[in-house]
């Protein structure tokens, strides 16, 4: 797929997206609102695991940090700029990644991966018994807050969420994942892709394994902070469900799902999710064998996801079409 | 006996007994890892069915007109009955061996996510637990402190199994085919060895013994759906502490983290988990290889 | 036993094969040295009191049966082991211990007998790689690497010496053995070391495919300017060719330390190191 088909399939994705607020009733747009919260953490999650090789069980851990963080400034606090809370998010978010990466980068595979699953629960359990700070399991309260200075003060919640936040989370979103896309495309993600590869000759060319792990990390806690802050912001709440394993199992699922060898593949298994979790939510209330069984289907059969799977359609289609064929590389 | 070593020597026991339960899911989860190198995070769904299925067995077999104090035997049924998921979930995961880590971790969660809508069409949203059935088995007591004799019974079951295990390993052929199948797949198979064979039967034991472990817990602790998912994090605190693939690391582990418990009911109640969990990062963090596990590269 | 040239010899008349000119050798410190280095494992004595130097210009090659300690010997020129005794310099500076990016950044490579790649980044991208470490350009988030005009310059130059120019946009793990090989040294050039170390890089390729690859390493090594060139190898026709001095190990000692028609004119040498004598094929 060449890079200029992409760019228009993203061009007519981002339209449609845009258009749904406005054609569809509000229950989709609001069903999608989420979506642009997980779309971004995963933005994040997939530079840590899909560019840098490094598969985190705990990253739904910066989702409650996120969540939490708006818990605390507009509820407790009374800020209520949402830009304000988003940088804020996006700092604390940095801040406690940092220590936490500098001690997990040191690890590869699985040790990395159960290290960050006991981040991830070591937090719950924070969340859960400090329940004088954090409300416990019935989590703290996120007001609505304002976005670009307005209140909105017209509009019930939900014409909120699905009007002026609906857009304001669409382009967070597009502006998060154009960011990412410049750091994948530059020479610290070139360096990072070569760690994923082969760590040891990476090394001998002069790539700071742990420094760049490290830095990866970080990045991806500021992103699942901002996406967490979305979540709060929709769902009203902060609660301590949102950085249980099983959540940041979900992520995994979202990114494997849309394909993690691709920038934009874990923000298409995000969207197949959240729709795909609604739809069969209203058909069964067995949706979690559904979903199950997909997971295990993607992972077998269609170990690129999503994303993968248009790729080779479309490679297919270009070689039918075109003369030549050039062995170009699928990550961007 | 006085009253402050009693409340003592009751939540040890109690920390014992929890101790003897995880040993064998986490023997299960060793045995696997140990072989195969994967990370079964179904694990706990396993605990789980034998939970659920021993409360259904115990119920009918009782109902049925069977004397009390087939409770045990009942149970023991139970979890070897619910191995046979084993075999056809190994089969499964076969699609993935020679992937990457990550796949494999994907695939068992996908098993995590079917098992739970699995638990709540069966036996529905409630926990279920037994009316202290076991305590057909009576009481030993010494003063102020008693302790259910089923629960001696399950901490000696155990301890019968590490030995079984132990021996198993060591001094039978099958034992010595699967430890060399863990050291070198590609040699082992090179001799000669049938690896699948070996795959399978190793898996099966894993599922047997979390099956088991969960089907005897069952008369102290309810059957819920939250049990598969929090169970599993318990596991891997058990190996990572004890090192990833040891049997020796199973039982030191899994003493170890009963042991915290125990003494954090004593002292913090409200931090045990939290303990658990410190102890874990502080483990991967200087010793990532565990007690007795192999060191990481 | 071992013999060291005593003084600036001229370059030879006439060669019966296609060796390299003698180098100047200018009086002053050698680029990497190690000074009397041994190394244990153990009970095991791997290296017993070593000493060898190589200097600017110098191409030399290491030999030596299998368990001589060859390796051993390298990865203490590489840093990647630190010496039970004695020391080892590279411009001057002790490197015992020092990691491998520290290397790269202080003008060392080295390539490994296995072939090192990453699987899925095209030529072009592993060998830009090293030139993002070289023009220290590695924190650079958000500048896009296709549009930086100085690397793909740089990355078009290292490709063209090693003929892998039409190979660029291709995947790495798509290209065959031979052309993994010349990927593996080039991007190890592209950080301009002014010395490389190979381990034995010819090995695996098939005998006709060597020499090929021999000139094309040496001729790249000339244009990027690299200035000392260590080889491991086994195949002494390669040795005989392109080096400037032989240094051959034997069961941890330097058995000698000889340009070519020294080393070749002694029987016992030539025995213990290959095995047999000169002439017979291997």
């Amino acid at each position: 797929m060449k890079q200029g088909s992409a760019l228009l399939l993203v061009a007519i994705a981002a339209g449609a997206l845009a258009l749904v607020p406005i054609l569809a009733p509000p229950f989709y747009a609001n069903l999608l609102v989420p979506f642009y919260g997980y779309a971004i953490a995963l933005l994040g999650f997939n530079l840590l695991f899909g560019y840098t090789g490094l598969l985190s069980f705990g990253h739904a851990l910066f989702l409650g940090l996120g969540a939490y963080t708006a818990a605390v400034l507009a509820g407790l606090w009374g800020i209520k700029e949402f830009e304000v809370v988003l940088l804020a998010a996006a700092l604390v978010g940095l801040l406690l990644a940092l220590p936490l990466g500098w001690l997990a980068v040191r690890y590869r595979g699985i040790f990395f991966g159960m290290l960050t699953l006991a981040y991830g629960m070591l937090a719950h359990a924070v969340l859960f018994k400090f329940y004088h700070l954090t409300g416990g399991d019935s989590g703290m309260r996120v007001p609505r807050m304002h976005l670009l200075g307005l209140e909105f003060a017209a509009y019930n919640k939900i014409e909120l969420l699905a009007g002026p936040f609906y857009y304001y989370c669409l382009t967070l979103c597009a502006l998060a994942a154009l960011l990412m896309w410049r750091i994948v495309r530059s020479p610290f993600g070139l360096h990072l892709r070569s760690l994923r590869d082969n760590a040891q000759k990476a090394e001998y060319l002069g790539v700071r394994a742990h420094q760049f792990r490290l830095a990866a990390f970080a990045i991806s806690g500021i992103y699942g902070a901002v996406g967490g802050t979305i979540l709060g912001f929709r769902t009203g709440l902060a609660d301590p469900e949102l950085v249980y394993w099983t959540h940041s199992g979900h992520l995994v699922f979202m990114t494997v799902l849309g394909g993690f060898s691709s920038l934009l593949g874990p923000v298409i298994g995000a969207l197949a999710l959240t729709l795909l979790q609604d739809q069969l939510q209203s058909l069964t209330q067995y949706w979690r064998l559904v979903l199950g069984a997909i997971l295990a289907l993607v992972v077998i059969f269609l170990p690129r996801g999503l994303a993968g799977l248009a790729f080779d359609v479309g490679r297919l289609h270009g070689r039918r079409s075109a003369s030549s064929t050039a062995n170009t590389t699928e990550t961007a | 006996m006085p009253a402050a070593t009693s409340a003592i020597a009751n939540i040890l026991i109690g920390g014992i007994f929890h101790a003897a339960v995880l040993f064998l899911v986490a023997a299960g989860l060793q045995l696997v890892f140990g072989v195969q190198k994967i990370v079964n995070l179904a694990c706990g769904s396993f605990y789980a069915l034998g939970a659920y299925f021993g409360i259904t067995l115990v119920n009918f077999g009782l109902g049925a007109g069977l004397p009390d104090w087939t409770l045990l035997p009942l149970l023991v049924l139970a979890g070897l009955l619910m191995a046979v998921v084993g075999p056809p979930i190994e089969r499964l995961l076969r699609a993935v061996y020679d992937r990457d880590e990550s796949f494999q971790l994907l695939l068992t969660f996908a098993l995590v996510l079917m098992f739970q809508d699995i638990f709540r069409l069966v036996w529905g949203a409630n926990p279920r637990s037994l009316n202290n059935v076991h305590l057909v088995y009576g009481k030993w007591t010494v003063g102020d402190f008693s302790v259910p004799v089923y629960n001696l019974l399950v901490i000696s079951a155990a301890l019968l199994a590490a030995f079984l295990i132990g021996l198993f390993l060591k001094h039978t052929t099958f034992g010595r085919l699967l430890r060399a199948t863990a050291e070198n797949r590609a040699m082992a198979e090179a001799l000669g060895v049938n690896v699948r064979a070996v795959y399978a039967a190793v898996f099966t034991l894993g599922t047997l013994l979390g099956t088991l472990g969960g089907a005897l817990v069952v008369p102290t602790a309810a059957a819920s759906l939250d049990m598969a998912v929090e169970f599993v994090i318990e596991a891997f605190a058990v190996v990572v502490i004890g090192g990833l693939g040891s049997m020796p690391g199973a039982l030191a582990g899994a003493g170890l983290v009963g042991l915290i418990r125990a003494c954090a009911l004593v002292l913090y109640p409200e931090f045990e988990i939290l303990a658990i969990y410190l102890i874990v990062i502080v483990v991967l963090l200087l010793r990532p290889s565990g007690l007795f596990g192999k060191p990481a590269t | 036993m071992t013999h060291q040239p005593t003084s600036n010899a001229s370059p030879r008349a006439e060669a019966p094969k296609a060796a390299p000119p003698r180098p100047i050798v200018r009086a002053r410190s050698p680029l990497i040295e190690t000074r009397s280095v041994c190394k244990n494992y153990g009970a095991f004595r791997a290296l017993e009191d070593v000493s060898i130097a190589v200097r600017e210009g110098e191409f030399v090659s290491i030999v030596g049966p299998n368990g001589a300690g060859k390796t051993t010997l390298v990865n203490l020129l590489t840093g990647l082991l630190v010496p039970t005794k004695g020391e080892v310099y590279f411009k001057g500076r002790n490197i015992a211990g020092v990691c491998p990016v520290t290397l790269a950044t202080q003008g060392m490579a080295r390539t490994f007998q296995l072939v090192q790649i990453f699987p899925e980044l095209t030529v072009a991208e592993t060998i830009a790689t090293a030139v993002i470490t070289r023009q220290g350009k590695r924190w650079r988030l958000l500048s896009p690497l296709p549009q930086d005009a100085q690397i793909a310059t740089r990355v078009a130059e290292i490709a063209g010496m090693f003929g892998l120019s039409s190979r660029l946009a291709t995947l790495s793990r798509l290209l065959s053995q031979g052309e993994k090989k010349l990927l593996d040294v080039a991007s190890a050039f592209a950080l301009d070391p002014q010395l490389i170390l190979l381990d034995e890089p010819t090995s695996g390729v098939s005998t006709a495919e060597k020499h090929a690859v021999m000139t094309t390493l040496v001729g790249a090594a000339r244009a990027a300017g690299v200035q000392a060139i260590i080889l491991v190898e086994h195949d002494m026709d390669l040795v005989a060719a392109y080096s400037h001095r032989i240094i051959a190990l034997s069961e941890g000692r330097v058995l000698a330390d000889l340009p070519p028609e020294e080393f070749f004119a002694d029987p016992v040498i030539i025995e213990t190191v290959v095995g047999k004598r000169r002439g017979v094929s291997c």
